[in-house]
């Protein structure tokens, strides 16, 4: 019940203590136990504390003789007092100098500290009291104070320890005075001269401050040593929290060397795959090439014909087996290990031969419109020509009029590159599944492998860039216009997929 | 020059070589094949090809592996390459001979004669 209660007040009390004596600039608290930590700062506190608890003495003593007009020989409280400023200056310098120990020492250093300052406060107490009157001076009770100083400061046993010494103290006393061993001083004026001699009040008084004494004692000790316990498990927890921690990066780690292997050996793999899936493909297409050329003799326009259709079937094959197989590759972060310091101009360049001739013969017109100086792209040259050569053929393919322009603009922070066709359009329904696998415009009938787009958008994003499509081409109004971006060397890092 | 060039096909893919042969030979040149790295290593040392054609994809020693020794005689290393390779096979990979160029697979006969006569030309035959 009181566990409940107490504990806040204890904690609301030290925090301000922490943060004062924070900031008073010590030099290595931080490498202290929490539980040395407040120790520390307990023993401080004891030492400010002391100070008031002097003026509160002589405050008391004025007011008791001058206000009061209660007599008591003001000489040895003065002593007393002087006494108290000496030896609580000496303990200031003591509790400084424990924060200069280093961790492990200190928390023995500070525990004599706390010892040594309740018992000489014990011994004070009873000498003053002594002199103010003993028994009959209400302020016995601020032995009280020291009891419960001792059990915020001192481990369970040692508290009970000094609890019995200031019991025996007190009873020493007033038995001492008492019996006549020790002259007694009477408050005059404030409690009359037999009280103590009266036993029945003497024992009434004793056997209260007693249980007062340990009972205040059970309630710190009771209270502290489960603050104490709560800081150890904290730092025992955090201590298994912090090694839970390193092995769950230990096991990331690992997880990411085995994720790199499997990676490559999938890398791996799909070579295989590719090279085994297509190399038949690529012998029967040159066989068929090889009797379509006429090595093996004349063919009839039939036997042509029909071969000219393998041909363009076994193609189509193999390029959907190469996109099928690209997937993967860009996926698993293939484009980023391609990547080099390349002239963007130069790629787009290399990208269209052989494209003029196709437009050509369609009679279409294929312009190319570059800036001056070319643009410093980190990226991956193949790829790039593989999203140009996509672009424009899509835009050649889609087109049966007019012209197929590329223009590639130099901005700050990336290279853009439009290529606008006035085509047969996209259809405003197609548009947002126009990067899609295996996406077939409903307007056109269907010839590639549906991949070409999504293939081009994901090289481009792996490059960090952007890429988006306008039906109808937002400048000349026909057709449509594809328009991605690549940053420049320096700019936006294109991160790994 | 009046002896015929001679061409060393290396490649382990045997309908295709039957095919380049074939091809090559209508043309009058003298073609030597191979089907893997370690014997086309061999008989390009033995027989001094005027053109190399290399697979890239081969068993036992492939193209990479090829061009390592290949490039270690200085005679060889002056002897173009033309090397085949499938689209996804030269992705990003600069290729390690001296002189060379890729061919991609497929490759229909008359594209195949049209790079050798180039090579050819290049060396003045």
């Amino acid at each position: 019940m009181f566990d409940n209660v107490r504990v806040p007040e204890i904690k609301d009390e030290a925090a301000p203590v922490h943060a004062k004596s924070v900031t008073a600039g010590e030099v290595s608290a931080s490498q202290y136990t929490p539980e040395e930590r407040a120790l520390i700062l307990r023993v401080g506190v004891y030492v400010r504390m002391r100070w008031l608890v002097i003026l509160g003495i002589v405050a008391a003593a004025l007011i008791a003789s001058l206000v009061f007009d209660i007599s008591f020989s003001i000489l040895p409280v003065s002593i007393i007092c002087g006494a108290m400023v000496l030896y609580n200056l000496i303990m200031f310098r003591w509790t400084n100098s424990l924060k200069a120990e280093p961790t492990g020492i200190v928390l023995k250093k500070a525990e004599r500290a706390a010892n040594v300052q309740v018992l000489t406060d014990l011994v004070i107490f009873t000498i003053l009291l002594h002199y103010t009157g003993g028994i009959e001076n209400p302020f016995i009770f601020f032995y009280l104070a020291h009891t419960i100083a001792a059990g915020i400061v001192l481990p369970q046993t040692r508290a009970y320890q000094l609890a019995t010494i200031a019991v025996s103290m007190i009873t020493l006393l007033v038995f001492l005075e008492y019996a006549g061993v020790v002259s007694h001083v009477n408050l005059e004026g404030f409690v009359r001269p037999d009280r103590y001699e009266n036993l029945g009040r003497v024992l009434a008084v004793l056997v209260a401050l007693a249980t007062l004494i340990y009972g205040s004692t059970y309630v710190t000790t009771a209270v502290l040593g489960e603050l104490r316990r709560r800081q150890r498990d904290m730092v025992a927890l955090k201590d298994k929290l912090l090694e839970k921690r390193a092995k769950e990066l230990e096991q990331i780690s690992a997880e990411v060397v085995k994720l790199e292997d499997e990676r490559r050996s999938f890398a791996r793999f799909l070579g295989v795959v590719a090279h085994d899936l297509q190399s038949p493909l690529v012998a029967t297409q040159s066989v068929m090439s090889y009797i379509l050329e006429g090595y093996t003799g004349e063919i009839t326009y039939g036997q042509k014909d029909l071969l000219e259709r393998a041909v363009r079937r076994i193609d189509g094959l193999l390029t959907l087996i190469t996109d099928l197989l690209d997937i993967p590759r860009i996926e698993t972060g293939q484009v980023s290990r391609e990547m080099r310091e390349i002239s963007f101009n130069e790629v787009i360049k290399k990208s269209l031969e052989g494209l003029d001739n196709v437009a050509q013969q369609k009679g279409l017109t294929l312009k190319l419109e570059l800036p001056q100086s070319s643009p410093l792209v980190y990226g991956a040259s193949r790829r790039l020509q593989q999203v140009m050569t996509n672009l424009v053929s899509n835009a050649i393919n889609y087109t049966n009029e007019g012209t197929v322009s590329v223009k590639v603009i130099d901005n700050e922070n990336d290279a853009r590159v439009e290529i606008s066709d006035t085509g047969i359009g996209i259809k405003p329904e197609d548009m947002p599944r126009m990067f899609n696998d295996f996406f077939r415009g409903s307007n056109v009938t269907s010839k590639g492998t549906g991949l070409g787009l999504s293939i081009s958008k994901r090289i481009v994003e792996a490059h960090g860039g952007k890429i988006w499509a306008e039906s109808p081409d937002p400048e000349t109004h026909k057709g449509s216009r594809f328009t991605f971006t690549i940053p420049k060397k320096g700019a936006a890092a294109s991160k790994e997929k | 020059m009046n002896r015929k060039p001679k061409i060393l096909i290396v490649d382990d893919d045997v309908d295709l070589v039957q095919v380049m042969k074939g091809t090559l030979e209508s043309k009058l040149f003298e073609v030597i094949v191979a089907h893997n790295g370690k014997e086309g290593l061999q008989k390009a040392k033995g027989e001094k090809p005027d053109i190399v054609i290399l697979d890239i994809m081969m068993p036992v020693m492939d193209g990479w592996a090829f061009a390592e020794q290949y490039n270690k005689d200085p005679l060889l290393a002056k002897t173009p390459v033309l090397a085949l390779t499938s689209f996804s096979e030269s992705l990003g990979q600069p290729f390690p001979f001296q002189v060379s160029e890729y061919l991609q697979k497929p490759l229909k006969p008359k594209d195949l004669i049209a790079k050798v006569e180039e090579h050819l030309k290049k060396l003045g035959m």
